[in-house]
């Protein structure tokens, strides 16, 4: 299997966005509840366009790189296996039919919603605490951002498979 | 990819998610190598993106926290070395040979009261059934003895009872942990006082250690607590009461323990003057 040039852009995508999320942006000044899940956003692109299946894969390969992005989150596995979560849910509004630009924005709330759950549901597990203010700032961010990078990297996505790079 | 191949990655990849989850929950070494494998990739990437480059605001934020920690330790030590004055300055330990030691871990008991260990053992001087002092007075007795540890029964656990000398007659009686058949119930973490002798202790009286033979486990005169309250007057031949004890058991930090000197020549007589 020859890796594809958009195999390499989402990639470097998910990385470069995991690094932003982690590092940069805390480091410029953003708040912590006001910082976007931009791997989400590019899990839904590719989830949208090609489906459940390829959906949880994608959500599950990028939960890894978020994951193992230090700090290196605990325990080790749950990231991935809400974002294969998220990432089939999004899946599930793929319609090769219609082409409302509405779609995607609703498949990355839904997606958001299913990372909050799955946050929620690993706090109650270990008795941790979970702050609701700032979980839903996250997702409110992410949703607003989502609503301006997600047409984008759809475009991105369709021109690259139209000249056969994807 | 086709799409059965997709589904099957995907199993996999999943199952081994799973895996790899199950072993961090118990524990296990795996996923300890994956954190740090995740961490020597990709931390010096994220070293790179904050901008952490050794100039002189970072040395300084170095230097400051280095110093910090020292003074925290300095100040500590001081404290230590301020309590350990104060132990080896009291009435209680005046005289005595002790070994000083510092509290280093406590188990509170299913059963009531509490164990804790001591940084001192066997190689120290310490033995089985030797008295354990504060500044304020006894704490407990060492119940078991390590190389490098002992553990002490810190008075008020199920089951201690100290034989004591009550007030400035030195009414004979015992101590021990309030249990659930007494007559009079006790407010919590105070003591019971009973008295042998017929007679009654008097709020505030200073409760101390009876002494046992070669001061194994109690030495004499340690002061145990204060007289908080009398039991009413039923009828009984003696009457009970509750003593506050001198040490709190939640705040033991440095303590002594009273090493038993065993006489080893005679007591000289001496003749009645006239």
């Amino acid at each position: 299997m020859r890796p594809t040039l958009l195999g390499v852009l989402r990639t470097a995508y998910v990385v470069g966005a995991a690094l932003t999320t982690a590092t940069l942006l805390p480091r410029l000044g953003v708040p912590q509840q006001w910082v976007p899940d931009l791997v989400l956003v590019g899990v839904v692109a590719t989830a949208v366009l090609r489906g459940p299946v390829h959906g949880a894969l994608a959500g599950l390969l990028a939960g890894w790189v978020v994951e193992l992005v230090p700090p290196v989150g605990s325990p080790l596995g749950l990231m991935p296996l809400v974002g294969m979560l998220a990432g089939f849910v999004a899946g599930l509004f793929r319609r090769s039919s219609s082409r409302s630009w509405l779609r995607a924005p609703a498949a990355l709330v839904c997606a958001a919603v299913v990372v909050l759950a799955g946050r929620v549901a690993s706090a109650v597990l270990a008795e941790g605490g979970v702050e609701p203010a700032v979980d839903a700032s996250r997702l409110a961010s992410t949703v607003v951002l989502g609503a301006v990078l997600l047409p984008a990297l759809l475009v991105v996505d369709r021109a690259l498979v139209r000249r056969r790079l994807g | 990819m086709p799409s059965t191949a997709r589904r099957r990655l995907l199993v996999v990849l999943a199952s081994l998610t799973v895996a790899l989850l199950l072993a961090d929950l118990a524990g296990w070494g795996v996923a300890d190598g994956v954190r740090r494998a995740g961490a020597v990739v990709l931390g010096p990437v994220q070293r790179a993106l904050s901008g952490a480059q050794p100039d002189a605001l970072t040395a300084l934020e170095r230097e400051n926290v280095r110093l910090r920690t020292q003074l925290a330790d300095e100040r500590r030590r001081a404290a230590d070395l301020g309590r350990l004055d104060e132990l080896l300055g009291s009435t209680t330990t005046a005289g005595r040979t002790l070994v000083p030691a510092r509290v280093v871990a406590s188990d509170l008991s299913p059963l009531g009261g509490r164990t804790v260990t001591l940084d001192v053992g066997s190689r120290d001087g310490v033995r089985a059934d030797s008295t354990v002092v504060s500044a304020e007075g006894l704490v407990g007795r060492v119940v078991s003895v390590a190389p490098w540890t002992s553990d002490v029964q810190v008075l008020g656990s199920a089951g201690s009872v100290v034989a004591v000398r009550v007030g400035p007659a030195g009414t004979l009686g015992t101590v021990r942990t309030p249990v659930a058949g007494d007559v009079e119930s006790r407010p919590r973490g105070s003591l019971s006082l009973s008295t042998i002798a017929p007679g009654t202790a008097v709020v505030g009286d200073v409760v101390r250690t009876l002494g046992s033979v070669d001061e194994a486990p109690y030495a004499a005169g340690v002061v145990v607590g204060t007289v908080t309250a009398v039991d009413p007057d039923h009828g009984q031949l003696t009457r009970g009461a509750t003593v506050r004890p001198a040490t709190d058991p939640d705040a033991i930090d440095v303590v002594a323990v009273i090493v038993p000197t065993a006489r080893s020549t005679p007591r000289s007589t001496t003749g009645a003057t006239r």
